[in-house]
Parts: C-alpha cells; structure tokens; sequence
C-alpha cells in the first residue's frame, strides 16, 4: 500500500447488487473517502449520494436496510468481508485492521430472498417463531395476578436468550440451514428454550417440542457450532441446542411410556 | 417469492413421519452396535504387535450364533450409512467462508464417514467375504486346511498387496476413528447429556483422549501388518487355503495349535 494522507485515502466497496428478487446479479466498486470512525452504513449513505463507480459509471444508489444502528433491531444484517454481521456496527476501521487491505466487500445474505441489493426478507425467521409458538399465552380473560417467581440463575439465562434481534447471522452462518429447506434454525430453537423456561410460557412446552421433534427440527442440527460463533448478541446458541436435544430426549421417552402420538 | 422455508407435503414420507425416532436411532446405532464393536476390533487387531492375535480370533469366529452377530453389524452399518447419507446432503458445508474448527469439524465428520463407508465395504469384501476386484484377492483365513495359524499371515498379506491397498488402510482407519471419537462427542450434545460449554469441552477432552489411543493402537496395528514376514510354510498353507475356498468348502476356523 502507498503511503496515503488523510485526504486522499479511499476505501474500496466491492457491493454485490441484483435489481430484482430474479435478476441475474452484478459487482459494482465505489471508492469512498476514508474518515476516522466511519461505519458500514455512512459508507452506504456516502454512496446513495454519489452513485458513481470507480470506473466512472453513473449507477443508480445501492439500496439496504436499517433501522436502529445501534445493533438491537437486525434489519441491516448483511454479508461483509464474507461474513454475517450488521452494517450499522461494523467499522470501517476495524474491517481494514482485521484484513490488512483498504477494500471491503458488501454482499446481501443469502439465506433468505433477496429483495433488492443488500435488502432480504427475513420473514421466515417470524414465521419459525410463530411455527414454534415462541410466546407467552395470555388470552386476556382472566387476572393473572404477579408474575412468576424466578430465581437469579435462571433470569441471567432467560436474559441472555432474550436479547435475540432475529438478525439472522446464526442462520447465515448455519450449514443445515439452506434457502430452501424446512430446517427451524439456531435463533428459532434458542427462543423455544427461552419460552420453555418461563412459568407460563411453559404451559405451551410439549406443543413447541413436538414441532421440534418434527422434520426441521432439533434433529437438523449438526453441531458445526458456527451460530454460536457469529452471533452479534453473544447468545449462547449452542447450549440452548443442547439443551432443546436434553428436552426432546426426555419429551420422547415421556411419550413413548405414556402412549401419546 | 416465497418468505418461508420449504412447506411439507400434504402427505408425509415415511423418513418425515419418523424423523425424530430415525434420527436419534442413527445416532444411536453410530455407538451401539457400530462404535463400540469398531472400537473393539481396533484393540483386537493391536494384539497382531502384542499378545496372541491367532487365539483372539479364533475365540471370536467360536462365538456361537456369530452369523447373527454379524448380520446385526451389517445391518446396523447399512442403516447408519444409508440415513447417514441422506442426511449428510441436507447440509451445505461452508468452511471457505467461516473457517472455524467446529465448522471443520462438522465438514470432516461428513467427508469421513463416505470415507469410512467406502473402506469398510471394501475392507469385509476383500478379507471376510473373500471378493477378489480385478487381481485384489486378499481372502483371509483363520488357519490353513492343515492347521496352520493364518490370521497374521493372511492380514499381512492383505495390507501388504500393494501401496494403494496401505494407503486405502491408513486413511480408511483414521476415517473410522475420528468418526467414532467426533460422532461420540455431538452425541452428547444431540441427546442433551453436555449442555453447558464447560460440559461439552470436558466430555471433548474425553473423546479426543480416545481418539488418539485408537489411533495409536491403530497405527502400531498397521505397522505390525506391514513388518510381518510371511513364512514359506504360511505361504502354501494360504494357497491351500484359497485352493480349498475355491472348491466350495468351508474354511478352517481352528488352527492346530489352539
Ligand atoms: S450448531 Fe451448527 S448446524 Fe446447529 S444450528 Fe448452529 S450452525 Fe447450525
Ligand atoms: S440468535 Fe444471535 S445471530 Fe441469531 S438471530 Fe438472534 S441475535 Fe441474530
Ligand atoms: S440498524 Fe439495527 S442492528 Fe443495525
């Protein structure tokens, strides 16, 4: 690398761009202006305002998605430097410091349908949720007077599952995990974990193990642990799958005495 | 577009309808029967450096109902590689983007278990069930019709046949191995006995500790293979052997010094 100042200095994007859900997809380059503290997505901004490649193309402005930035809604997950992580906290300075080089590559996940250029669907994530009745069930038709009562172990692991932004970098990650497959996913399993061990969420535990014992289900999981691994809120994904399989277990000897199913 | 995974059929396969019970029974038949008799045989063949090899297997083709046994063994493998194999292509392996050594992990297990199918078939074919394959004959024999004792003899001239035949040995045992030891350790966390990751690293210890005795022991097995000398009277006794297969007749399971 030669010797830059700080006004000359530019990053490279290489962003991977697709118009439609079906078109076919494209490389594009944009050399940004290198500031202290930049983050992935005033890069994207710079780039909406000056949609002109590094070979002189007038493009039009990459589109992707954000909401909170400050890494609690997961609505800007995407794929950087090859890997799942979101926009609004990945730095540009700690992305050069980790490869050396000026250049980061920006591609949407690919685990999910793509919308256009960095936006996906993340959809299904909800849908696995709702698959797994990942709730509490209050109907609203009785008083349910104090909540129940919870010991300080088990709310600092409730409160580590809860932190879950459904970003899907777990799933991204995941080699059972493929855009077209039923499998329910780390994020889905560990938020059944989390609902099964509250009082009343509870109530709902055999139905949310009999989905997981299903196709798709806890079984799909083959332990390559990459989920735990990516996950931007350090949930201890791989402990809530064995925890899930330890349910399952004792689920399905309970069932197989007690003559149900 | 759809937003949602894969819907299932209106009609369930038999594999969907099951899914959990065939699941955790792959999981199940890896250890018990598969595993643990591998283990077994991996110990055994260690006897061919120390210990009385000859006498070893003779006390095993002894066994009674030792067809029924062995029918359980390649029933049980069959039904482990064959799910195994569906479920191996339901994964898309990864480790060019996150390179992690669980995810290595994870796509070794796979690649070693084709692999430890392949050399187990070829392994019984050639040796139990004495196939040849275009010049590969390596029957093996428990003792000549004389009564000379062959397991040293023909086992050594099984690997001894040629350098692709050790090479198919060598990568085909450490398959084996580090199938058994890896499969035994997701296990634990499939079945929910190693929840914590202190749980998990400790049980890891555990089965790496395994993994390299297996493979110790496996490897002085092959050397002891590799170094055996075949003796002029071994020679022709294992040609009478084969001469005596060839004619339809049951083998000698007993040598004349046992
Ligand atoms: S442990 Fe591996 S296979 Fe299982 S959910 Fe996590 S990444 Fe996927
Ligand atoms: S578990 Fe972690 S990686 Fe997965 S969706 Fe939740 S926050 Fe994201
Ligand atoms: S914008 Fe909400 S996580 Fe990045």
């Amino acid at each position: 690398m030669t010797a830059t100042t700080q006004e000359t200095r530019t990053i490279l994007f290489k962003i991977k761009r697709q118009t439609e859900p079906n078109s076919a997809p494209f490389w594009e380059e944009y050399a940004v202006p290198y500031k202290e503290n930049l983050n992935i997505i005033s890069c994207l901004n710079w780039i909406a305002a000056n949609p002109t490649t590094t070979s002189g193309v007038d493009s039009t402005p990459v589109a992707w998605d954000c909401n909170c930035l400050e890494e609690v809604c997961g609505a800007c997950t995407m794929v950087i430097n090859g890997r799942a992580r979101q926009s609004c906290s990945a730095l540009v300075d700690t992305l050069v410091k980790e490869t050396g080089a000026d250049t980061i590559t920006l591609e949407p996940m690919s685990k999910f349908p793509l919308v256009r250029d960095l936006v996906v669907n993340r959809q299904r994530m909800f849908k696995e949720l709702i698959r797994l009745k990942a709730w509490v069930p209050i109907d609203g038709t009785h008083a349910l007077g104090g909540g129940p009562k919870e010991s300080p172990e088990a709310q600092d692991t409730r409160y580590a599952l809860s932190r879950c932004m459904t970003c899907g970098c777990c799933l991204e990650a995941c080699p059972q995990f493929t855009i077209d497959n039923n499998f329910v996913g780390a994020q889905a399993i560990s938020q059944a974990r989390y609902f099964n061990m509250h009082k009343t969420g509870a109530v709902l535990a055999d139905e949310r193990m009999e989905e997981l014992e299903g196709p798709g289900g806890i079984t799909d999981c083959g332990n390559a642990q990459n989920c735990v691994k990516v996950c931007p809120k350090e949930i201890p994904l791989t402990e809530s799958i064995a925890a899930i399989g330890r349910q399952a277990t004792v689920h399905a000897i309970k069932s197989f005495f007690t003559g149900k199913k | 577009m759809s937003d949602t995974a894969a819907p299932l059929a209106a009609t369930p396969t038999f594999l969907q309808k099951h899914h959990f019970l065939l699941r955790r029974l792959h999981s199940l038949s890896g250890i018990v029967p598969v595993g643990v008799f591998v283990m077994m045989h991996l110990f055994t063949n260690f006897q061919l450096m120390v210990g009385d090899y000859q006498h070893e297997v003779e006390f095993i083709h002894s066994l009674p109902a030792l067809f029924i046994i062995e029918v359980t063994l390649w029933g049980s493998i069959g039904f482990h590689a064959a799910l195994g194999l569906v479920y191996t292509f339901t994964g898309k392996a990864n480790v060019d983007r996150y390179a992690y050594q669980d995810n290595w992990r994870y796509t070794l297990q796979r690649i070693t278990g084709i692999l430890a199918l392949i050399f187990i078939f070829l392994h019984i074919a050639t040796l139990r069930w004495r196939w040849g394959f275009f010049g590969w004959f390596t029957p093996f024999f428990v003792a000549g019709p004389d009564g000379t004792p062959l397991v040293s003899a023909t086992t050594a001239n099984a690997l001894q046949h040629s350098k692709l035949v050790l090479i198919l040995y060598i990568v085909g045992v450490a398959s084996v191995v580090y199938h058994w030891c890896n499969g035994l350790w997701t296990a634990a966390i499939s079945w929910g006995l190693t929840i914590t990751v202190a749980a998990q690293k400790r049980w890891g210890y555990v089965c790496a500790t395994l993994g390299l005795v297996l493979a110790i022991f496996s490897a002085g097995s092959i050397v002891g293979a590799m170094t055996y000398k075949v003796s002029d009277a071994e020679r022709a006794a294992m040609q009478a052997a084969i001469e005596r297969h060839e004619q339809g007749l049951a083998p000698i399971e007993k040598s004349s010094e046992h």
